[in-house]
């Protein structure tokens, strides 16, 4: 449906929930930013960014009315440069704790990479805090609460226990944060919570964990009983670790040789039924946590189904295997005409240079060019399929919001940036 | 703010047409007509034609909308009341009257354009500090760093760069010094590194260690260790050819380009690693960028310590030439091939700097016949000792750490790269 349709019926079905934009115009766009943002080596990547939010926010309509973000590009270039700022004194002062206390590589290492997980997740409350104040409907702003120090901590600490479970305890901190981030989230003075199950979560996606990671740990064990141990330590031991003696210890244990096969096929079927099945994990979750919105008394519901989300993964494969093609094409063409055109110059140096930007020209563009293909068709893709699948109940409560709180810094859009964490 | 009539006039002269009120204080959409009257909109609710607000042509600003819709808030205002406008007629008699609105998006595009042209003049900017300013930065700013504070920092290292080149994990026995033959060659060391260390007058103490790798390269640590390989040795068909690349490794502390490169790794991390934003595929720029800069620098500073070594050996009463004649012969040995970025200007215009700045003359050797001797055979397994020095090609080490190889300056490559030339 173009948007002039939609529009000309201004007030849809009460309670539906519906996206109007064009994809044709959002490719546009971002293949423009992308080519910008580049040109600018990244500088401009705060007004794309601002741009993108725009379109999504304004073609998001909910019981008949828009979303509308009135964040400013300005305003992510002052958190940038506020959070280097932060950041920069931040690593040097690291870096010299940690040749003053004589530490080597592992343990700054360790502790360094837990600090900035923490930061990374504070900067992602606080730009999430950025991006509910930046969003209004019907002229009133959501906002978000919360310490954000304390989400950190408890994201930091859910991220544990999941690695420890081997995942199997995802369902319910994921739950668990995601309630936190609700019960601080308000529309004006409509307060909102979250009612996804951690329960519920947990049978839809066991199948897939049973796939993905159970047969490798069954094999593992499996692996286990095979090998007698007590042999494989005495074996160990008496080669001294040399070279050759790995393969003799499998000369002379053949069922280590099996039992290795194994875990590898296992370890391989594992991955490979995770990359098929990651499109089923993506729509199982993402039915979950819109299913789960409550603002007040009203209630979002999903009709999202599986299929759609497989249709929008497929197209992403389809679009980046003819980027590969075209990008292998183009470029075997251009260097062979490039390389004919220098190699009559006989300069060794100039022909290793030439191919060298030539190879570093075709990176970028295939990385610009897949990552602009991942935005376009599962990033705007799962926000439009979630928006079209969903619907409200109960959204008569949306008439009598009053206005409360104000805007926030951009400094957590500032962090995230500097960090690399951060979505759209 | 009222100004004329307070309900709605009927003449055509001045637009009016159905519209969607938000007055920001709740959520409730209100019905309105809109009138563009002279110096502002009047808003009148469509039920009771009351007038619900004025706002002046001064304030609108247009806000993010979808497609074929109009939407207008107030500057200055902390409400974010709305006016949503989709008669098209309306909408242009609007624009016509409200310059703050920017039909068209000219200005917003103007500002764009601004914003890029300036991105750009910032990356060629930088690009220009990266390339000049950043070493001749770390230049200045290496003699302030104190000695101790650089002697921490190569003992950090040392240990990352020890775990990497040990590949037996030989642990102690790497460096030969043990064992009647380690202990002569030991002796015979300190002596010719006596003799150098007197003509050099260095700031600081330096530490000379032989390790058992078969390749050909020496290279300094910040901090004054100086670690000299037993292909060094093995190929030196005398004491000068010694004295000459350890006199160049010495170069290297005494111009402290272990810290300079230090800091000019940080600085040029700094700039394209944190100014530069987060772009897809701009990981690729930056290493290039980077690898770029350092070797150009490289080739200078290599340089400089082909200029010191020739000095020193000439204070020493040594041949000064030696160190130009162990560079061609190794490199005969070996296909020179093309080497672009390679971090060392091609050996034969080394060679031929050297031989340039040194006077040709006799000079008596640096060691006694008996000393030289002793050191060839430093590394050589002792009569009742147990370790053996590893004989034939091995695989060159794994790539060393990004410390590690910054903080060395390597004679020959990188010294977790070192060349091998086949078996002895």
């Amino acid at each position: 449906m173009t948007t002039a349709e939609a529009v000309s019926s201004p007030v849809a079905a009460a309670g539906a929930v519906r996206f109007l934009g064009n994809e044709g115009a959002y490719w546009r766009l971002r293949i423009k930013g992308a080519a910008l943002v580049v040109v600018t080596l990244g500088i401009y990547r705060f007004w794309l960014a601002t741009d993108v939010r725009r379109y999504l926010w304004s073609n998001t309509e909910i019981s008949g009315d828009t979303l509308e973000y009135n964040g400013l590009a300005t305003e992510l270039l002052i958190g940038f440069l506020f959070a280097i700022a932060i950041l920069v004194p931040l690593y040097m002062v690291f870096a010299l704790v940690a040749l003053e206390l004589d530490m080597v590589a592992v343990t700054p290492a360790l502790i360094g990479f837990a600090l900035l997980l923490l930061l990374g997740e504070y900067a992602l409350y606080r730009a999430r805090r950025y991006r509910l104040t930046r969003t209004v409907f019907r002229g009133l702003r959501f906002d978000q609460h919360g310490s954000p120090w304390r989400y950190a901590l408890y994201a930091l600490v859910c991220w544990g226990i999941v690695i420890v479970t081997l995942g199997l305890a995802y369902p319910w901190t994921s739950a668990f944060i995601e309630r936190f981030k609700m019960r601080n989230t308000s529309y004006g003075d409509l307060h909102g919570r979250f009612a996804g199950r951690g329960l519920a979560l947990f049978w839809r996606g066991l199948p897939i964990w049973l796939l993905v990671v159970g047969v490798p740990i069954f094999a593992i064990g499996g692996m286990a009983r095979l090998i007698d141990w007590n042999m494989l330590g005495n074996e160990l031991a008496a080669s001294q670790g040399g070279d050759d003696s790995m393969n003799t210890l499998i000369q002379n244990n053949p069922q280590l040789a099996m039992a290795i096969g194994i875990v590898i096929s296992a370890f391989s079927a594992s991955v490979l039924v995770a990359i098929v099945l990651y499109p089923v994990f993506q729509a199982v979750k993402l039915r979950w946590w819109i299913s789960g919105l409550r603002f007040g008394a009203v209630a979002v519901t999903s009709q999202l189904r599986i299929r759609q989300v497989y249709r929008v993964y497929l197209r992403l494969l389809l679009y980046l295997f003819l980027l590969g093609l075209l990008a292998s094409v183009m470029g075997g063409m251009t260097v062979a005409v490039v390389l004919g055109i220098v190699g009559l110059a006989h300069n060794a140096t100039l022909t290793q240079v030439t191919i060298g930007a030539i190879s570093l020209l075709l990176y970028v563009v295939f990385m610009i060019g897949s990552s602009t293909i991942y935005q376009v068709i599962v990033a705007a893709g799962l926000w439009r399929l979630g928006a079209q699948t969903a619907a409200l109940s109960g959204e008569a409560a949306l008439d009598g919001v009053r206005a409360t709180g104000t805007a926030s810094s951009a400094l957590g859009e500032g962090l995230a940036d500097a960090l690399g964490v951060g979505s759209i | 703010m009222t100004l004329t009539a307070d309900t709605p006039a009927a003449d055509a002269a001045t637009p009016s047409g159905p519209a969607i009120y938000f007055d920001g204080t709740c959520s409730v959409r209100n019905d309105v007509v809109v009138e563009a009257g002279a110096a502002g909109l009047r808003i009148f609710s469509a039920k009771n034609r009351r007038l619900l607000d004025e706002w002046l042509y001064a304030e609108l600003r247009r806000q993010a909308a979808p497609d074929g819709v109009l939407r207008l808030g107030r500057h200055g205002e902390t409400l974010l009341a709305r006016l949503e406008i989709r008669d098209t007629a309306l909408a242009s008699a609007i624009e016509d009257r409200a310059v703050t609105l920017d039909r068209g998006g000219v200005a917003e595009r103007r500002l764009r354009r601004k914003v890029v042209i300036l991105s750009l003049a910032a990356v060629v900017s930088l690009i220009f500090t990266a390339v000049i300013g950043v070493p001749v930065l770390a230049t200045r700013l290496a003699p302030l760093v104190p000695i101790a504070f650089e002697q921490k920092l190569g003992s950090a290292v040392d240990s990352q760069i020890r775990a990497t080149l040990d590949t037996k994990h030989l642990g102690a026995g790497f460096v030969c010094d043990a064992g009647a033959n380690g202990a002569a060659g030991r002796a015979a060391l300190d002596k010719l590194v006596g003799r150098l260390k007197a003509a050099a007058a260095l700031p600081y103490p330096v530490r000379v260690d032989v390790v058992r790798r078969p390749d050909f390269n020496a290279f300094a640590l910040p901090g004054g260790h100086i670690y000299a390989f037993q292909g060094l040795i093995d190929r030196a068909q005398s004491p000068d050819e010694v004295a000459g690349v350890l006199a160049h490794e010495m170069g290297h502390v005494a111009h402290r380009d272990g810290t300079r490169t230090v800091l000019q790794a940080a600085g040029l991390s700094f700039l394209f690693g944190m100014m530069l934003g987060d772009f897809v595929g701009g990981g690729g720029v930056v290493i290039a960028a980077k690898t770029v800069v350092r070797s150009s620098y490289s080739r200078r500073v290599e340089a400089a310590a082909d200029v010191y070594s020739v000095g020193v050996m000439q204070k020493a009463g040594g041949d000064p030439r030696a160190l130009a004649t162990i560079l061609a012969r190794v490199t005969a040995d070996k296909d020179e091939g093309i080497k672009i970025l390679a971090d060392h200007p091609d050996t034969k215009d080394r060679v031929i700097a050297i031989d340039a700045l040194a006077p040709a003359g006799a000079s008596t050797p640096l060691l006694g016949a008996a000393d030289w001797a002793a050191l060839k055979q430093i590394c050589a397994p002792s009569p009742a000792g147990a370790t053996t020095a590893p004989a034939g090609a091995t695989t060159a080490a794994a790539s060393g750490t990004p410390s590690a190889s910054a903080a060395g300056s390597a004679y020959g490559k990188d010294p977790s790269s070192g060349a091998t030339a086949g078996s002895k």
